[in-house]
This record gives C-alpha cells, structure tokens and sequence, in this order.
C-alpha cells in the first residue's frame, strides 16, 4: 500500500506540489519567526556580555517601575570613591549610558527616528570594551567617538561635526573616533561616547552616574560583588557582569517578546487557510479517485488499507513540505527583518540561529496540519463500496448527513461566538481573554465555512450578476460551474475568507481608531499647537515651554509630564500617571465626571484625580486611598478626589502635582507641551517660529498643529496596517493557490464537457474567460464572506471599547477597493488553469476518459 | 443553395498515421471521397477501420499526414486554432455519442449554444420549429438530468442543427440508446435532411441506422471498400458480412 501511496502521490504530482506549498508557506512562517526572533534574542545577549566583558559587578540604581521612554534613574556620584576602597577592587568608574538625540552640522537628525541612540562617556582601557576602528578616544569636551555602522549610515567621519541633544541640552562635536563592539549588527541602535565629565554636563547628570562598572583583582565576582553591596546604600543595585546582562536580556526579551507572539499568529493564519487547501485537494482528489479505490476493493482491498494508502501520502506531503518550509524559513526570517526595517524597527542581528525547538516544532506542525486536514476525506475513501469500480458512482450526500451538517455548523458558530463573548466581557485577564477570543474566531471560521456550502448558490449568483450582464454565456457558464459542486466552491472560498476576514477587521478597527483619535483631539484640545519629541514618546525639556511662552503669538504654554507606576494593593498594570501645569484647563477640555477644574487648581501633593475607567477597573471611589510604588521606588499614598473620562488618552489613569510627579517619580520633564495662541495671531507664522527656536535650541523636539498630530498618530497606524498586511499577503496567496488548485482539479474533471464546447465553437479565449471568471466568482464569495466577518468581529471587540470613546467607522472605500482586490487575484490564480484549458486539444478532450 | 446539389465536403489522397516507426497505426490510406449538399450519408466499418479518424479529418477536428480536405470551397488542413474555431461555429454541427449537454444549462440553452457562444440571436419561429420537431415541449427548462437518453440526444441533435451549418458530423449517435429512442434520433436526422435540407455525416455500428441514409460508405484497414446505397437494414448486414 506504501508503494502505490507514493506512486499514486507521483502521478498527481502538480496538485501534490500545490499542496504541499501550502504546507510549506506555513511551515516557513512559523520557522522564520522562531529563526528571526532567536537571532534577535541572541544579538542582544552578544550586545551585552560583549560590552561587559571586561567588567565583573555592575552598579545601577534600582529601577522599581520600567518606563516606556525607556529612561532609567541615575545615581551620586560620590559613591565611586567609596566603591574604589573596596577590597579586590582594581578599576572602578562611573559610567553615563542616556536616550539622546543625533543630528549633523544642519540639525538633521541621524538614522531612524524610532531606534535607540545613546549619549555615553568613554571608560578607562581596563573596562572599555569598544574598539577604535578609526581615529582615537575623546580628549576634551569638544571631541566625540561614534559607532562606525552609524557614522557610515549617516555619512560621517573623522573630522565631521556630530550634534548630541539630551533632553537638557544640545552642543557640537568633532568627530576623532570610530567604535566598533563585538560582531552583532546593531541594527537601528547607535552609540556616542563623550569624556566623562561633557557626557554628565550635556545629560544634565552632573554629579551622578548611570552606572559604575568594576573590574575585579584576585578575586571572584561573586565575592566582590558582595563586598561592593556592604558599602553602598539601599538604592542602588549591586550585580555580577553576568547577572547584569541576564537582567537586561530578560527586559528585551519582555519588551519585543510580543512580536514572536504576532508573528506566530499571522504564521497560523496562513496555516489555517493551507489546511483548508489540503482539505480540499484530498477530498476532490479522492472523489475523482472512486472508481480506483472501488477496483482495489474489488481485488480485496480492506478499508483499512485504502485508509493506509491516502494517509501515508499525506504523510509523506506534510514531511517534504515541512522540511522545504524549515529551509525556506530563513528567507522568510531574512524577509520579515527586512520588513521591520521598511517601517522603521531595526532591531540587531547576529548569524541566524536555529534552535533544536524550530526544526521540532516546524516538522510537527507541517505534519499535524496535513494529517489533520486530510484525515475527513481520508475517512471519506473508506466508504467507497466495490460496486464502484464498475458505477459511475458520487460517495453519497444523505440528507441526514446535510442536516447533521448544518446543526453542526450553528453549534460551531454559537459556540465560537460564546468563546469571543466570554474572551470579550468575561473578566480574563490579557492573555486569557486574547486566547478566548481568538479561538472563538477560528470556531466562528470553521463553523461558517461548514454552513458555506449552503450560501454558495446565493452569493455566486450575487457575484455573478456582474459577469452575465457584461458577458451572457461565458458570465452564465462560470457562475453555473462554481454552483456546480458548492462544498467544493465553498471551501475554495472560505480560504480566502480567513485571510479577508481578518484584512477587513483590521482595516474597520484602524479605521475606528483613526477616526477615534481625530475626535478626541478636535474636542480636547483648545491650544492650537503642541510641542513634542519628534519619537512621540520620549520626555522633552522643561525649559522647552517657558522658551516657546516667550515668542511672540504665543498667548501661554501648559506642559504635560508623565510617568510609568505600580498601583500597590490593587490589579496588575502599570498605569501611567501624568502631572498637569495650573494653567491645563486654558488647553485642555477635561471631561470631568467627579469635579472640575477647580479640583485641578486645587490639588495637593496628597491628592490624586483618576480616570473613571481605571477608578472603576479597580474599584476605586472618590475619597478612597491609592498607592503607587513609582520607579525610584517611593510609595505615595494619595486620596481620590476627583474623576474624569479621556477619550484623547492623553492623561493617562492618574493625575498628581507637578511638585509630586518630581519629588516622587522622579519626573521632572515634560511629554507634551500644549500651545495656546494669542487671539489673531497667525498660527502659521507662530508655528513657524516655535519650529526655528526648536530647532536651534531643542533639536528633539518638534512642534505640531492639532492637523500633524491627527496626521502623526493615523501616520504611525497606517505603518502598523501596512506591517499587518504584508504579514497577511502569506496566507492570501495561499488561498490562491488554492483557487487554482480548485480551479485545475475541476478542468481536469470537465474535459470532456469543454472538449464539447470547444467543438461546437467555442474559441480559446472564451475558454478562458469562462475560467476566469470563475475563479473571480469564487473569489468574491470569499471576499464577500470574509467581510461580513471581519465587520462583525470589529463591531463585537469594539463593543467593551465604547466607553473609552472608541467608535467603529466603516472605511467603504476601502472595503470596495478589497472586494475590486479580490477580483484581481482570482484573475491572477485563474492565469495559469485558464491557460491549460483553453490549449486542451479539442479531439483528446472528447475523447478523454 | 439550398437545394443545389454541389459537392460541400472533398477528401483527395487522406492518409493518418498514428505514431512512427515500427509501432506506427496507419488508420487511414489515400481516401478520396466527396459529400453532395443535403444528402445523409452512414460511414461503417470493424471496430479499428479508421470511421472516427475519417470523420475527424473530415470536420477539422484532426489533421491528415497526407492529403487535402476542402469544406464549402475552403481548404481546412491547414487552419490554425481561431479560423477552425470560426469554421465550426458558422459551418459545422456535431453530435457526439455521450457527453453532448452541459448539465449546469437547461434544455433549451444547450439547444441554443452554439448560437449563445457565437453571441447570435436565435430566430425565434426556427427556434420553436426545432423544439417542435425534437418534441421537446414542456420539457424545455429542464436540465439535462431530469431528461432519458432519447430526450438527451434528440437535444443534441436539435443543437447541431440550430446554427444551420452546412455539415452536421455524428459519431455513433445512437451507440448509447434503445431501438426506439435510436429510431427517434434518426428519424430526427432524415427530417433533417429531408425537410431543411441539411447535409449529415454520420458514423455508425448499427444496421438499421445505416439504412436510414441515403448514401453508405464502408471502411476497412483505413480504407473504402464499398460506397453505394445502403438499402434495407438487413441488406447492410449482409453487405458488413462480407467486409468481416
Ligand atoms: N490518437 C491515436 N493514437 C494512436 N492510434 C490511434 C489514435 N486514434 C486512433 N488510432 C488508431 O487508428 C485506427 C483507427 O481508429 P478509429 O478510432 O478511427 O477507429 P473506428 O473505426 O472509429 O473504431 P471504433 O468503431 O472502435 O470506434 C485504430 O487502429 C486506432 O487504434
Ligand atoms: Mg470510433
């Protein structure tokens, strides 16, 4: 039975390979991003121990509360002299390692806006780890060394001026050296070192470290590590160069984990649609295979035998296909990094990394999903009786079954329903509710694509409408044959409905947050312009609004600061917990729930004003007590006095003093600056000016009217949406693969039929047009079910995000412009079966058998 | 035209081979022969004498390796795909033995078919004049499932005359059905011809179909070995006893 699996397998070798190519862009998916995300991890890891490797302990103060800007608090200075007396002590030196800003000579910024660049002080030779590939260390205040990769990058070298802006300050360097570490790339990430006492002055860090690095004589770094920890106080943290770079690659690992978890994600999608394809290639296969399987049984062929012999083929497709797809996994690895890039996420990269895990998990699932999918029609060729052999038999559609069918599709799809209700409103936490909710859409999917069959006839000829009026026969004719066999059509199509459904909840929900956003800053906003760090997330300095308050035009400048915190006794989370100027209410429309803004002007150190969602997420009243542990590890204990609802989601959960957020987050520069203008004052000639000052003074920052903030924030979802489709394009093609295999299968059940057209006149082209034309048909029911879908999934996760001020908006345009889409590519799969039908040769196709 | 009695289809020096070397199959060998204008002619011979090669040739379907086919004064050996193409939609009509509707079309539209893909109208008194002779009547919508053999091939018959081509080509239309639905489908093909004047050029195994032509030309080892009238049924049988 194994020999006439594979042979049978050889000779239906182009629909074993279209198959199997659906194993393989799954397979590949899923291996590339454990390949891409490996790499990541472990360039990172390289990053580090190299930049530690000649350190043993590593001091840096404690970081209680992460923060998105990503910032860490530093510490005195006068820690070091105590740290050198240490016994077993042999260098020790402190160290700044900040966010910062790079330009050239004209204030240009350097490389990507979004990628980490850090302003850093040279160490002694004893703990340096950077090499000098050109040039030499810093000497003086004038002079900066910076990493060759950027300074290729931006087209700098030895003698160029290089500008570094922290949040304090900007200033100009020559450049003198060109650093290279270690053998990572570091992608996006750029480095500058400055002598020690400049890169305190321009980080605004004078007196303090970010670290201090030390390297150990005679003695372990266990041991010292202790002895350091006696002398130091509390704050700070004591750890081994090794625990140090555990620690940091943990956090990176925390930090862009999710993205394994995304792509793996869209790798199972495309999955799901390949399962569908096989699924269907096996069951038209097996179906065109009855009288085969009848004679074998008539030779004396058990069931299971015939069983046996569908199943080893599908083993042996799922087995190749799953080793091509590992192969084709580090293109796929290649070419989702270079995708990360397109939109601005250079991450580091090292030699690609295959773990043991990959090649498991990639051969498993390229196996499981074709054993899985074919396992039904499998099943299916059991129930050939011998009779068959001498009948023109189909396997029989009961009734019954029909009905079976049905209910079991209605089950699927309340059940599926119930699972993305209960994910939805259940109370899970994250994940639990994210897995909920997902699963209940793979039900609701499967349970649709089982009723579909029944919706074939009506969407078709909706589809198909179109087509008969512009072409009368070859319109009627596809129409008819995609109604010929409805499961089949319907399965076809339901692949391409995964990949729409989930193109057309994305596009409604980006659409809901873009028109959402643009809302909440029309009606929250009354200053006109604000000022912001050109990343749109990193802190901007406090000096930036009483600069931009004394240029002409500007009426008054209220600054927004903002900090990351832990709510002690209470749920999970890190709420972000902002500090308004007195003078918020001249600029901002707060929609207060509980006081006004006399709360606001009123508030004390020991108060807190909270957002109803987060007061009521954790059950919190007004007069009750909250308290925070903040990121330098302080524990404010504050009462509730006032609520207030943020459909802009610009305050955050949390509102105290700006004395508290400096004193006790240790807070001290703005997030945002809102301008107000004058009455009368041109506001583009203001914004002009606050943009020339900003330039000068505050290179990071960057001014924007409330048209560029709506335009930044759709700016960034647009690049988010982009990423999402490319990511969905894998399983899109997939289905048209799928199409065609369809598509192909069926001309080769209907040649005869076509021979007979073309004999009584039917031309070439209209052979292809005919198929065509089903193939679009069969595209559009796709896309016409994936729609609907994809709605109701967006209207139903929208739905808990109302009160927050989230309102779905139906981009039509671009729901027309996806259907027009999915009319393309069905032209596009029909390509090549259009082609074979129309060059059958008319006399071998009536003849054939 | 209708009635003049001029030579529509001319076969000189035909000969089909199939293969090459030692395996080649000679199926046909220098047949010369001519067609009148509205004349049914029967084509038998054993099984393997080259009928459906002939036939093939004949209506452009197949390619001879020797010899020359001029159809209504115009020479098809040599047309490409589109100029055959056109060549059966405006000259040709055909019946095959299965296979000759499409299912997913009702009665009537696989009727029309040919006029539908050369995107003509049908004349509507020829149209209902054929689905009278065919005696299709309220049968008309059904779907070719739903109708016997007979009624299947009686269609298909109606269907090659509805473009009123200047051959109609039949390869065992009768193979498939009863003594009584065959007698329908040749009575059908002789009205034909009788009453339209059609000029029908049929393929066949049985006896009495043959005796419903006007004209009988056997084969044998890919060659005629008689042309003459074919008589009564039990005449051709003798007369196949012979060529056996
Ligand atoms: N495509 C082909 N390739 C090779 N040989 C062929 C081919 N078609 C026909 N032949 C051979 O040519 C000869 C004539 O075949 P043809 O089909 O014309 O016979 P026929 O008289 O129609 O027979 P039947 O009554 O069985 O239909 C036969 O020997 C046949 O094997
Ligand atoms: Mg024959």
């Amino acid at each position: 039975m194994t020999s006439l699996a594979l042979k049978s397998l050889w000779a239906r070798k182009v629909r074993a390979l279209t198959t199997m190519l659906a194993v393989v862009i799954g397979v590949a998916f899923v291996a590339g991003t454990y390949i891409l995300t490996d790499t990541t991890f472990a360039a990172f890891d390289e990053i580090f121990e190299d930049s530690l490797a000649k350190t043993d302990v590593v001091i840096s103060a404690k970081d209680e509360v992460r923060q998105e800007s990503g910032e860490v608090p530093s510490f005195g200075a006068d820690l070091l002299p105590k740290v050198k007396q240490v016994r077993g002590v042999s260098v020790a030196a402190g160290q700044i390692f900040t966010p910062g800003g790079f330009f050239d000579e004209e204030n240009e910024q350097i490389g990507s806006k979004f990628a980490p660049k850090f302003i850093t002080s040279i160490l002694p030779e004893a703990l340096e780890t950077q090499t000098y590939t050109e040039g030499r260390l810093p000497r003086d205040a004038s002079e900066a060394a910076l990493d060759q990769d950027a300074a290729e990058e931006a087209g700098l070298g030895l003698g160029d001026t290089l500008k570094l802006a922290s949040v304090e300050r900007v200033a100009a360097y020559r450049i003198v050296g060109l650093t290279r570490l270690g053998d990572a790339s570091w992608g996006g990430a750029s480095i500058a070192g400055l002598v020690l006492p400049e890169a305190q002055r321009i980080t605004g860090k004078r007196g303090e470290f970010d670290q201090i690095a030390i390297a150990a004589a005679g003695v372990s770094e266990a041991t010292l590590k202790q002895r350091v920890e006696r002398v130091v106080p509390s704050s700070v943290l004591v750890e081994t160069a090794k625990q140090n770079a555990e620690r940091n690659s943990d956090q990176i690992r925390e930090d862009i984990g999710f993205l394994r978890i995304a792509l793996l994600v869209f790798a199972f999608v495309a999955l799901f649609v390949g399962a569908f394809l096989i699924f269907n290639t096996f069951s038209i296969t097996v179906a065109q295979r009855i009288r085969e399987f009848g004679m074998l049984r008539t030779l004396g062929a058990s069931r299971r035998q015939i069983l046996s012999s569908v199943v080893i083929e599908a083993l042996a497709i799922g087995l190749l296909g799953a080793l091509v797809g590992l192969l084709a996994g580090y293109g796929i690895a290649v070419g989702l990094n270079a995708l990360f890039v397109a939109i601005g996420i250079d991450l580091p990269t090292t030699a690609l990394v295959t773990k043991d895990r990959t090649i498991v998990v990639s051969l498993l699932i390229g196996i499981g999903v074709t054993l899985v999918s074919s396992f039904i029609p499998a099943l299916r060729s059991t129930r050939v009786p011998p009779i068959a052999a001498l009948l023109a038999i189909e396997l029989p559609h009961s009734r019954r079954r029909g009905l079976v069918t049905a209910a079991a599709a209605v089950l699927l799809g309340v059940a599926g329903l119930a699972m993305l209700l209960a994910g939805l409103f259940g109370g899970a936490d994250g994940g639990a509710a994210a897995g909920l909710m997902g699963g209940g859409a793979v039900v609701v999917i499967l349970g649709v694509s089982l009723f579909s069959p029944r919706l074939v006839r009506p969407l078709a000829s909706v589809a198909g409408k179109p087509l008969e009026i512009a072409r009368r026969l070859t319109g009627r004719l596809a129409r008819e044959n995609t109604q010929r066999n409805p499961a089949r059509t319907a399965v076809t199509a339901a692949a391409l409905m995964i990949g729409l459904a989930v193109v057309v909840f994305v596009t409604v929900f980006a659409a809901g947050i873009k028109s959402s956003i643009a809302t909440a800053v029309d009606e929250s906003f009354q200053g006109e312009l604000v000022i912001q760090n050109s990343d749109g997330f990193s802190p901007i300095s406090p000096r930036t609004a009483p600069a931009a308050a004394r240029v002409s035009g500007v009426e008054l400048v209220s600054s927004l600061r903002a900090a990351q915190a832990k709510l002690l006794d209470g749920g999970g989370g890190k709420p972000r917990v902002s500090s308004l100027s007195r003078n918020a209410d001249a600029v901002l429309n707060i929609d207060w729930t509980d006081g006004g803004p006399e709360t606001l002007r009123r508030l004390t150190d020991g108060e807190a004003i909270l957002n109803k969602s987060f007061a009521d997420g954790n059950d919190l009243a007004l007069g009750d007590r909250v308290r925070f542990l903040t990121q330098i590890g302080a524990k404010p204990e504050l009462e509730v006095v006032g609520e207030f609802e943020d459909k802009a989601g610009l305050l955050g959960s949390v509102i105290v003093t700006q004395g508290l957020m400096a004193r006790q987050f240790d807070q001290r520069d703005d997030l945002i600056d809102f301008v107000k203008l004058t009455p009368g004052a041109d506001a583009a000639r203001v914004q002009a000016s606050l943009a020339a000052l900003m330039k000068r003074d505050f290179p990071v920052a960057e001014v924007r009217n409330q048209q560029e903030l709506k335009e930044n924030q759709e700016e960034q979802i647009n690049q988010l949406l982009g990423l999402i489709y490319a990511l969905l394009g894998l399983a899109v093609i997939v289905s048209l693969f799928g199409i065609a295999n369809t598509l192909a299968l069926s001309i080769h059940e209907r040649t005869r039929e076509l021979g007979m057209l073309r004999a009584i006149g039917m031309s070439r082209r209209q052979v292809r047009t005919m198929i065509r034309y089903e193939a679009v048909i069969t595209a559009l029911i796709g896309a016409l079910l994936g729609m609907v879908l994809g709605v109701i999934f967006a209207a139903l996760i929208a739905q808990p995000l109302k009160d927050e001020g989230f309102a779905l908006s139906y981009p039509v345009g671009t729901l027309v412009a996806l259907l027009v889409f999915a009319a393309i590519a069905g032209v596009l799969a029909a390509i090549a079966p259009a082609r074979r039908a129309s060059r059958l040769n008319v006399l071998e196709s009536l003849q054939y058998e | 035209m209708e009635n003049s009695n001029g030579q529509v289809v001319q076969a000189s020096g035909v000969s089909r081979r199939f293969g090459e070397g030692a395996a080649a199959v000679d199926a046909l060998v220098d047949v010369s022969t001519a067609f009148d204008r509205g004349r049914f002619t029967a084509i038998m011979g054993p099984s393997g004498s080259g009928k459906s090669t002939l036939m093939h040739i004949l209506a452009g379907l197949d390619k001879p390796t020797a010899g020359t086919v001029v159809l209504d004064g115009q020479e098809i050996t040599s047309l490409d795909d589109t100029e055959l193409t056109k060549l059966r939609r405006d000259k040709l009509g055909f019946v095959f033995q299965f296979f000759n509707l499409l299912p997913v079309l009702t009665a009537e539209e696989n009727l029309v078919l040919p006029l539908s893909i050369a995107g003509r109208k049908p004349d509507q008194a020829w149209l209902d004049q054929l689905v009278d002779t065919v005696g299709l009547g309220d049968r008309r919508t059904h779907r070719p499932s739903e109708l016997s053999g007979g009624q299947q091939q009686r269609v298909a018959v109606a269907r090659a005359l509805v473009s009123k081509p200047t051959v109609v080509f039949a390869d065992e239309p009768t193979g498939n059905l009863d003594s009584k639905a065959s007698s329908d489908v040749l009575r059908l093909l002789r009205h034909a011809v009788d009453d339209f004047g059609q000029t029908v050029i049929m393929v066949t195994h049985d006896p009495a179909a043959a005796a419903h032509a006007d004209r009988l030309i056997t084969l044998r080892d890919g060659r005629i070995v008689h042309d003459g009238a074919p008589g009564s049924a039990d005449e051709v049988i003798e007369l196949m006893k012979t060529i056996d």
